[in-house]
């Protein structure tokens, strides 16, 4: 299986987010066998609400299998403060409500001592006050809408996210998109939480760095109901009957492959006559195989293949994960949310405590704030 | 909007409503006549999906697309033969909500071996009617074109099944009155599974015809029965001609309501405003009969 040359272009900001992810793939641990057999103290439970169910099903079962290695990893090593590591994964079906459910469940039944962030920011902004609320860190990979971190009545002290933000990326696809030498764009954006305000960064990025760009499509029709109908019809006809330059989209998970597939059938040359800038991770590509269309601007977060040169430790991880689940790529979300939990293992060693204020105090202390990015 | 992109708007909604009637015509059907509202029909539909993506990968998209259809088909309605005479049989006549926790307590048994069976990850086929066609100085996929001449084939030949076999007359004489059915010497039970067969190949075939034209994911059961039951409601349960109609009113409400700016944002809201509307003039939908 080769991917690399499926991603035409490579772009500046696919750099930017590969450079931060290499930094943060430093932090990942490789498992080594123990010496002989690990005695516990006990086992301690970490939760991860995930959508193995609904719209971002792709993303969930790649995240939950990569947090299943992690403690793998992490206990051979002996665990964390003596414990044995245990993932406590329910499945939300993409769904809010059910996301907050799990967070009850797993905090106050379960007695998890660390959460795992959701995959859509509207889960992790419902998830993140009773978190707050109860003490308990987060660390946070996938959802990345910049809300969560910096907006002063949903800041949570415990929240720690190693993921760029719906500002860095929308503004690095905006600037990307102004360079590109085009005059009319199309945009088509998920209406919850990630897509708005990434598309927002977007547009106001654009139009800084090139004021005479028209997006064409009326603001209100640039987001879609998300999840959505499985049929992107009237999408697909809009761009037919607009006819951009460029197409700017953050849609994800069933709704890009659904998309993309439903736009070629429509006609193959689609995305050569509207070329598309868009969020994509290494489980689309895997979907769509050889359908996958070449000529587009992919953003991605943390593509393997991408990373792989000169990185030991993540050539060691690629090749685990792919022994361990019959031979699957690990995805973007994989690779970060594995990083993101070898992260807070670290931290709880260091800090030898489960305390939240102890943990995020070590998290944002050296060697391993050298070393990996983070917001706060 | 120039007559053109009337025309390309307007197929979007023919598209969107043929996808939308190939879904809930099985689910009107087995409402019809057995009075039960299938919750576990999405289920069949993501078999016959995954059934047919499986085959036609397996053979290659053309032949095995044709091949993945016809398998589908027949699991689909020898798992709904088992449904019907294992769940369905214990629940006729007793208030819908026990039919409804029955079916659904069938979806979850069927989408937890469906993750088993066939894993997390979504699958994709090639359209085995791949091409496009150019109407009005735009795009048109042949596939959906297809579908939208399979939901029409689908309406004709179930309302044929109805309305000129003798097997429709007896689905039809049994939702009148299934005791003087049965004492005409028709085996009621029998005919109960038949329909409810019959019903589960549909959600089948349209599972099958579904497939090339998406992901199909272990979610795709549940991505599609609301709308499904919408329609349904709209054009009145049991109704092979309201599902026609209902599909076609909720396919072209989306299509021209997302792209016109002013109804965007209350594009899918407007669907079950629709439905609320209909409930409240006419309860039992558009072309919906009273229950007995």
């Amino acid at each position: 299986m080769n991917l690399v040359p499926r991603i035409a272009r490579p772009l500046f900001w696919l750099a930017l987010a590969t450079a931060a992810t290499i930094l943060v793939g430093a932090c990942g641990g490789s498992a080594t066998s123990s010496n002989g057999p690990v005695t516990f103290k006990g086992t301690k439970k970490v939760g991860y609400s995930a959508p193995l169910t609904g719209q971002s099903a792709l993303y969930g079962h790649a995240v939950s299998q990569a947090l299943n290695l992690a403690a793998d990893d992490i206990n051979a090593k002996g665990g964390v403060n003596g414990y044995k590591i245990e993932m406590d994964i329910q499945d939300d079906g993409t769904t809010v409500p059910q996301a907050v459910s799990n967070t009850k469940s797993m905090i106050l039944q379960d007695n998890v001592v660390a959460l795992m962030g959701s995959v859509t920011s509207a889960q992790c902004l419902a998830e993140s006050p009773i978190a707050k609320q109860n003490k308990v860190i987060t660390i946070d990979a996938t959802c990345n809408s910049w809300q969560l971190t910096t907006e002063s009545d949903i800041v949570n002290p415990y929240w720690v996210s190693i993921v760029p933000n719906t500002y860095m990326e929308g503004t690095a696809a905006g600037r990307l998109a102004a360079s590109l030498n085009v005059s009319k764009i199309f945009i088509v954006s998920p209406k919850y939480l990630f897509g708005i305000s990434e598309t927002n960064a977007f547009v106001a990025a654009l139009k800084k760095a090139n004021s005479s760009v028209q997006i064409v499509n009326d603001p209100s029709t640039w987001y879609v109901p998300f999840p959505t109908n499985p049929r992107w019809d009237s999408t697909i006809n809009a761009i037919q009957a607009a006819k951009p330059d460029l197409v700017y989209s953050n849609i994800f998970a069933a709704d890009q492959i659904n998309f993309v597939k439903q736009a070629l059938a429509v006609d193959p040359q689609f995305f050569v006559k509207y070329p598309m800038t868009t969020l994509v991770s290494v489980d689309e590509l895997n979907t769509l195989g050889s359908q996958y269309p070449l000529g587009m601007h992919a953003y991605m977060r943390a593509p393997f293949f991408a990373l792989q040169n000169n990185n030991p430790r993540l050539t060691d991880f690629i090749s685990r994960y792919r022994a361990k689940y019959n031979g699957e790529y690990p995805s973007d979300w994989a690779v970060m949310d594995y990083d993101a939990f070898t992260i807070w293992a670290q931290a709880a060693n260091a800090a030898k405590s489960f305390d939240a204020d102890q943990v995020v105090k070590q998290i944002f202390r050296a060697p391993i704030r050298s070393r990996c990015s983070r917001t706060r | 909007m120039t007559p053109g992109q009337l025309l390309l708007f307007a197929m979007g909604g023919l598209a969107n409503a043929a996808y939308l009637f190939i879904v809930a015509a099985g689910l009107s059907l087995v409402f019809g006549a057995l009075r039960v509202i299938n919750m576990a029909h999405g289920s069949l539909y993501m078999v016959a999906a995954f059934v047919t993506v499986v085959i036609a990968n397996q053979v290659g998209a053309g032949l095995g697309f044709w091949a993945g259809l016809l398998v589908a088909v027949a699991v689909t309605g020898a798992i709904g033969g088992v449904v019907e005479v294992l769940v369905l049989r214990r629940v006729y006549g007793r208030e819908h909500l026990v039919q409804l926790l029955g079916t659904y307590a069938v979806s979850l048994v069927v989408a937890g071996a469906v993750r088993i069976v066939f894993g997390a990850n979504y699958r994709t086929v090639a359209s085995p009617i791949p091409g496009h066609l150019n109407l009005g100085g735009y795009s048109y996929a042949s596939y959906s074109l297809f579908m939208i001449a399979a939901a029409i084939v689908i309406a004709a030949g179930v309302w044929a099944m109805l309305y000129r076999t003798n097997l429709g007359r007896n689905i039809r004489a049994a939702v009148a009155d299934p005791d003087l059915l049965n004492a005409t010497g028709v085996n009621v039970t029998r005919l109960y599974t038949t329909v409810f067969v019959i019903g589960a190949g549909l959600a089948g075939l349209g599972g099958s015809i579904v497939a090339p034209s998406q992901a199909i994911g272990s979610s795709i059961d549940t991505d599609v029965l609301v709308l499904a039951f919408a329609i349904s409601v709209i054009g009145g349960l049991g109704s092979i001609i309201g599902s026609a109609v209902g599909s076609l009113i909720v396919g072209m409400v989306i299509s021209f309501g997302l792209v016109i700016p002013a109804t965007n944002p209350f594009a899918l809201a407007f669907v079950f405003i629709i439905m609320t509307a209909v409930l409240t003039v006419r309860p039992r939908g558009l072309f919906g009969l009273p229950e007995n």
